[in-house]
């Protein structure tokens, strides 16, 4: 594979589903099935060549990666600014280094199973539904080309999200993926929901879509900040150019690593919003009323993990920025908050009654432990895991479809339309009625618990206790012994909940004729699933660690660990040279507790969960045993530790009071029209008085100007008699008079009076 | 010849007794007549310089002529006026036809 | 063709005129006549334009398609005109709004004949302005363009169009008040109104001194008349606190008025600062960079704010064109803090920095010109088959009119400033560029940027989400000619958010040249 034809083949990885969106909006948009067999082209010619750009990178010796770890690189010049030769025209491109391909191998594929279960999920072949904007259950979804249109779109987005070289290209595909988050989660726009009080909360779709955009947005506009700050600083947003150690460095000196640590932090408020960690974790959960695809693809595989990849791609500058000459806070703020969530969704996760609404946040938790590992300086590990998590949680979700499905069916033939398939109080039993969804799930379930050995999770989420652990105790840094205890207590949780689904959804039972009637699910949704349960358990081989005991002997080598690692190892290196930097990218002796931890964790948490939900799974109309002993701290979980309140009354309504008050009735058509209206009435006012003075005195003065002349008039009008002789008389003394002047003139005598 | 100033002479007396005459006739067509009287005195003026300054020229004798006929004509239209103002106010009294007044 | 190549700016300008005496000498009756007329007539700049686009030379320094004719020497004023990337840009946004404006004009039925030939002495009016080189000729365009805009908006607006109407005529006119006195003063002063030259003249006078032909002093004078520029303009884009005309006049005009109201009109006020307050005034603008960055940025935070508390369809759309023109003022700051002192400045980031923002202000310019136009013609679109602009009397249309629902949701998100789409370019290179130069200013910003998602994403759920109401059930589909005003539109805003270059360049090439 020449570098030449992977760079091509880079550029095409993000176009077919790309067209497949612009086919499907102008072309395709009548027929459903061609739009999703459009849609399925697309996706599937991106898994092809993402998969040969993939492995063609990852095929080449680690030793050539780790010091030319960016396999492809082409940019062109995009937005002109100043001369061309001279000037500094922005640039817009791709980059493939081996995290990229990983995550290619990850996305292409999750994105792809997606697809071949959307097809299913919307009932393709069933009677076609009737009402636009609404669920149609178990009929043809009558909106599918839109829905495929969007999710092509997005597809696309995130792909070119993966192969950006750059922020620029980067913030594009994060962006477009933001509005097919938005229209997707509010893809049934006209639905609503009339709900009793002892019903699982929703809010409508449209509203969800909103609250997700924006909510994302704020963090959005934060994280513009920080790509405009970092243009400004390194004069350039391409990765590969900024990341090098050489300008690393340069930045360092110039305006200081603590800037750059703030730069990490402007971009990592993108990740706080996309990643749905706490303070922005609010959106993620309602983004469930999304269709179940979407759910999976949006905020499992891909549109989360985004915002996990964007803090991996700039782990140079975060390192820089929390390392020896920046700042301890960078390192607490992304590693406390990344903690803090995991924890904080963990515990909200154990009361929740919805099987996606547990699920949602178990996945704001998982990316909470990412973030963490990244905070703590655990590069591979929170690589490592992002991969790994994108199988096991696309699966969890699409599984959970299933059941959802299953539900409905149920539903649909006892003609239940008022009870919630999605309550997992109302299920049980479905082991026996949908066999394939269970074991499937079972298998992403204790990925996600991190069941030891045989599934991703344990190797992923055990590197990040391996990692914490030997900052810890080679470095003393007690943020990463938070850090470790935090993560190891929601580790035990994550495993509790997990087991309480499995047990509340499949064992025992079923409590209600719903689940009495379900079924398994049709193909293009179950085979989705057996596939992406391969991945689960077997993701995590390639990242075991050297150390562990027999396995890690017997393989000898962490592939993912030196692969991935390689990207940023020579990076690293020289920065930890330069002082520059805590942590490089090292192989990890074995040690104990990490270990130890989390295998305790994961059984104890699993088996917990069994005890309390699945040796005796609950019974039709029994309340969770939790509820009692908890007692109001098991309403406060359930009702999200009251986050969307607080934000309502602190954000939400001051808002929109200062938008349709403040503003509106007070500034604008207060003040300032009040002046603009001030001044018109005061000219009026003007007018007014200038017709007085008018009046009164011009006219007036005219007038008594003119009686005075009449008056004058009037007296000289008795000269005039009538009479002939006396007007030749006067006449006559008149010429005489003028003669006698003329004569005198003449003759001198009166020239001296003159 | 008899000197230049006895004519002017006759036509200065003549003058003032058409003079007096416009000023103290009480009828309407004595004034006329008393006009009429002026305006000869005027002729008189006339023909009398130019025989004695320049004979050679018609001047005076034209202009003379111009006089007469303006003088018969503005005779003709005033006794017009006056038996039209006596048709309406039956009276030729010079006082009494003050329709002019103020 | 000589004379063609000859006159080509002179034909574009005044082209229009010609064809509104046309237009108003046909019989009022022949509807259809005279609106297909009017579109033909109105396409004929477009093609001149293109015409001049294709030919128009990049690496040439000066002004082109350059024609001057004495018209009043006592006063040092002649019929100048010419372009620069700049300037072109704008004859092309202008040509490219008319005719969809005209053609989405195609529903009046009262006077229309008067109503095309208002437009396209609009036209003229619009052109002959971006056009002009001289200072006469500028105000004179200036003023011309009100009166139509007047009485289109007073004759076939909404309810209120009386209020709306004066307010936007008094209110502008009284900016341009004081635009003719510093006119008038600079004219007298040093003898020629030719922008050229007083680039050269105006700037350089002395300053401590005297003014040339008169006993004051230069400093008062140029203060005195920078503000005088300042206001008038600032009222045009137009920068808060001088908005307020803008919500009644756009709500209130004819579809097609508000088209070019949002798209074309506004973008006077801004291209005044350009050419005129900041190359005049370098002093004085850099001095109160700071000023108007500040206001550019009340004008995206209050604009944000006021629109998404608008319950009115087309008021919000209004409001968002502060906030958007908001970005343009905020460039503008940028360009007029390193032009100003342009001599002083050896750092080349801080100058790259303004041809960053610059390029986006102006680019931004035509950006909104498209999408504004664009929200306005949808919105049109929709009262036309309501009656009412009422937000909450919407919902749930999207089951309805689905291709009318994608086409909205397109155009808000060019509007938003969603990548792929143009107006992302534009606002990027403003942040990128203002970044270094008024970071307090950009930082606050954000919240309109913010704000801007929240009153786009009001506007499309309230309209096309939600269960359908009964009311709405029958509304019929766009019509092919509604198609056709929008697709131009679209195509264009795709086009641009991927492929900026072609527009961009010429910008470029300008503002490095005036920055250089």
């Amino acid at each position: 594979m020449t570098e030449q034809t992977l760079t091509i083949l880079t550029w095409l990885i993000p176009a077919g589903p790309l067209l497949a969106f612009f086919l499907i909006i102008l072309f395709t948009n009548r027929s459903r099935t061609l739009s999703w067999l459009l849609a399925w082209a697309g996706v599937f010619t991106a898994l092809i060549i993402g998969w040969i750009v993939a492995l063609g990178t990852l095929a080449i010796d680690a030793h050539h990666l780790e010091e030319h770890p960016t396999v492809v690189q082409s940019a062109i010049p995009w937005l002109p600014i100043g001369d061309f030769f001279e000037g500094t025209w922005l640039e817009i491109g791709i980059a493939v280094d081996p995290f990229t391909s990983v995550m290619l191998i990850m996305v292409t594929f999750t994105i792809a199973m997606i697809f071949i279960y959307s097809v299913g999920y919307h009932n393709w072949g069933s009677p076609l539904g009737k009402t636009l904007g609404v669920p149609n259950h178990l009929q043809e979804e009558p909106l599918l080309s839109r829905f495929f249109a969007f999710m092509s779109l997005f597809a696309g987005g995130m792909l070119l999200l993966v192969v950006a070289g750059d922020l620029l290209l980067l913030f594009i595909g994060w962006e477009i993926m933001g509005f097919c988050s938005y229209s997707l989660i509010g893809f049934w726009y006209a639905r609503d929901y009339h709900l009793g009080p002892e019903d699982i909360p929703h809010i409508s779709p449209r509203k969800a879509g909103i609250k997700a955009f924006l909510t994302t947005r704020i963090a959005d506009v934060v994280m513009l900040l920080g790509i405009v700050f970092f243009y400004s600083v390194f004069g350039t947003l391409n990765f590969v150019e900024a990341f090098s150690a050489e300008s690393l460095a340069h930045a360092a000196a110039t305006v200081g690593a603590v800037t750059l640590g703030v730069i990490a932090l402007l971009i990592f408020a993108g990740t706080v919003g996309k990643s749905a960690q706490w303070p922005l974790h609010v959106w993620l959960p309602d983004a469930m009323e999304g269709p179940t695809p979407v759910s999976a693809v949006i905020h499992a595989a891909a549109m989360v993990s985004a915002g996990v990849y964007l803090i991996i791609r700039i782990f140079p500058l975060i390192a820089v920025g929390m390392g020896p000459q920046g700042t301890p806070a960078v390192g607490i703020i992304i590693g406390g908050i990344g903690a803090f969530t995991a924890l904080m969704a963990a515990t909200i996760a154990v009361a929740q009654n919805d099987v996606k609404g547990v699920l949602a946040y178990s996945t704001i938790s998982q990316l909470g432990f990412m973030v963490a590992a990244v905070g703590a300086g655990a590069y591979v590990a929170a690589a490592f895991h992002l991969i790994t998590h994108g199988f096991f949680k696309a699966l969890l979700f699409l599984a959970s479809g299933s059941v959802i499905h299953g539900m409905e069916h149920g539903a649909h033939e006892v003609h239940d339309h008022h009870t919630d398939p999605q309550d997992m109080r109302f299920m049980g039993g479905l082991r026996k009625k949908m066999p394939v969804t269970f074991w499937t799930f079972l298998i992403g379930g204790l990925a996600l618990s991190g069941f030891p050995l045989i599934s991703a999770g344990f190797w992923s989420k055990d590197e990040i206790f391996a990692e914490a652990w030997s900052h810890w105790t080679h470095e003393s840094d007690f943020l990463s012994l938070t850090v470790f205890v935090m993560l190891a207590v929601a580790a035990f949780l994550t495993a509790f909940y997990t087991m309480r689904q499995i047990s509340l959804t499949f064992l025992g039972k079923p409590r209600t004729p719903l689940a009495e009637h379900a079924h398994e699910s049709n193909g293009f949704m179950t085979i989705p699933l057996i596939l992406l349960a391969v991945f689960a358990v077997g993701a995590g081989w390639f990242g075991i660690s050297e150390g562990f005991p027999v396995l890690g002997g017997a393989l000898n080598y962490n592939y993912f660990h030196h692969i991935v690692g390689a990207t940023v190892f020579e990076t690293l290196h020289e920065l930890q040279g330069l002082h520059l930097v805590d942590y490089a990218i090292e192989t990890l002796p074995f040690a104990v507790t990490p270990i130890g931890t989390s295998i305790f964790v994961a059984l104890g948490g699993l088996f917990l969960g069994w005890w309390i939900y699945g040796r005796k799974p609950l019974k039709e109309g029994q309340t969770d045993p939790l509820v009692q002993p908890l007692g109001s701290l098991y309403t406060f979980l359930n009702n999200k530790w009251y986050w969307d309140e607080l934000y309502q009354l602190l954000f939400i309504r001051p808002t929109v009071y200062i938008s349709e008050t403040v503003v509106n009735e007070y500034v604008d058509k207060g003040i300032i029209d009040g002046t603009l209206h001030l001044i018109a009435r005061s000219v009026y006012r003007l007018g007014f008085y200038a017709k007085r003075f008018e009046e009164k005195v011009i006219s007036d003065g005219v007038d008594w100007l003119k009686d005075l002349f009449l008056a004058i008039a009037k007296e000289f009008r008795y000269l005039q008699t009538g009479r002939v002789q006396e007007y030749v008389l006067i006449s006559t003394l008149i010429a005489t008079a003028l003669i006698a002047v003329i004569l005198l003139l003449n003759y001198g005598w009166l020239a001296q009076l003159f | 010849m008899i000197p230049l100033s006895w004519y002017l002479f006759v036509a200065a007396a003549l003058f003032c007794i058409g003079l007096y005459g416009v000023f103290a006739r009480r009828n309407a067509i004595a004034i006329l007549m008393a006009v009429e009287l002026m305006l000869n005195a005027v002729n008189i003026n006339l023909v009398a310089f130019w025989r004695y300054m320049t004979p050679e020229r018609p001047v005076g004798m034209a202009w003379a002529v111009f006089v007469l006929t303006v003088a018969a004509a503005e005779a003709a239209v005033g006794l017009a006026l006056i038996i039209s103002v006596y048709r309406n106010r039956d009276s030729v009294v010079a006082d009494e036809l003050d329709l002019m007044k103020n | 063709m000589e004379f063609v190549q000859d006159n080509i700016l002179n034909l574009v300008i005044f082209f229009p005129l010609l064809a509104s005496f046309v237009l108003m000498l046909l019989p009022g009756d022949a509807k259809n006549t005279v609106r297909r007329l009017a579109l033909v007539f109105s396409l004929v700049p477009l093609l001149l334009v293109i015409f001049m686009w294709l030919n128009y030379d990049r690496f040439d320094a000066g002004m082109q398609f350059e024609y001057r004719h004495e018209w009043l020497p006592l006063l040092g004023s002649s019929f100048h005109v010419g372009v620069d990337g700049i300037s072109l840009t704008m004859l092309l946004l202008t040509t490219i709004l008319t005719p969809l404006a005209i053609l989405a004009s195609f529903g009046i039925e009262e006077r229309v004949n008067i109503y095309m030939a208002l437009f396209l002495l609009m036209e003229t009016a619009m052109l002959g302005l971006f056009a002009s080189l001289d200072l006469m000729i500028f105000f004179i365009f200036w003023e011309f363009g009100l009166i139509p805009m007047y009485f289109l908006i007073k004759i076939w607006g909404g309810k209120d169009r009386d209020y709306a109407s004066f307010k936007f005529i008094v209110y502008t006119m009284a900016g341009s008040l004081g635009l003719l006195l510093a006119i008038q003063l600079i004219g007298l002063s040093t003898g020629t109104f030719d922008i050229i030259q007083l680039m050269d003249t105006w700037v350089n006078l002395p300053a401590g001194g005297v003014l040339p032909n008169t006993s004051l002093s230069v400093d008062t004078v140029k203060t005195l008349a920078f503000w005088a520029f300042f206001v008038a303009f600032a009222i045009k884009i137009p920068i808060w606190p001088f908005h307020t005309w803008l919500p009644d006049a756009h709500t209130q005009a004819p579809t097609a008025g508000s088209m070019i109201l949002a798209g074309v009109l506004l973008k006077l006020g801004a291209y005044g600062f350009l050419r005129l307050v900041i190359p005049l005034f370098p002093e004085h603008a850099y001095l109160t960079a700071g000023i108007l960055a500040t206001l550019g940025m009340l004008s995206v935070v209050l604009g944000g704010y006021a629109a998404f508390g608008q319950w009115d369809f087309k008021r919000l759309v209004a409001y968002s064109s502060v906030n958007h023109m908001g970005f343009v003022v905020l460039g503008l700051a940028v360009f007029a803090f390193v032009y100003g002192r342009a001599d002083q400045f050896v750092d080349p980031k801080v100058t790259n920095d303004a041809i960053t923002a610059a390029n986006g202000a102006v680019f931004q310019m035509f950006n909104h010109g498209l999408s504004a136009a664009g929200m306005f013609f949808l919105v049109g679109v929709i009262y036309e088959r309501t009656h009412t602009r009422d937000l909450k009397l919407y919902g749930g249309i999207w089951s309805v009119l689905q291709v009318y629902g994608g086409i909205l949701i397109f155009t808000s998100m060019a509007s938003l400033g969603l990548p792929g789409l143009n107006g992302f370019v534009s606002e990027f290179l403003v942040v990128a560029g203002s970044w270094d130069i008024f970071t307090v200013q950009l930082a606050l910003s954000m919240l309109g940027l913010f704000l801007t998602g929240a009153y786009i994403l009001k506007a499309i759920g309230q309209t096309l989400h939600g269960p359908i109401k009964e009311e709405w059930r029958g509304l019929p589909h766009m019509t092919i000619r509604e198609h056709l005003v929008i697709w131009p539109l679209m195509i264009l805003m795709l086009t641009l958010g991927i492929w900026p270059q072609w527009v961009l360049v010429y910008i470029n090439d300008t503002v490095t040249r005036i920055l250089a």
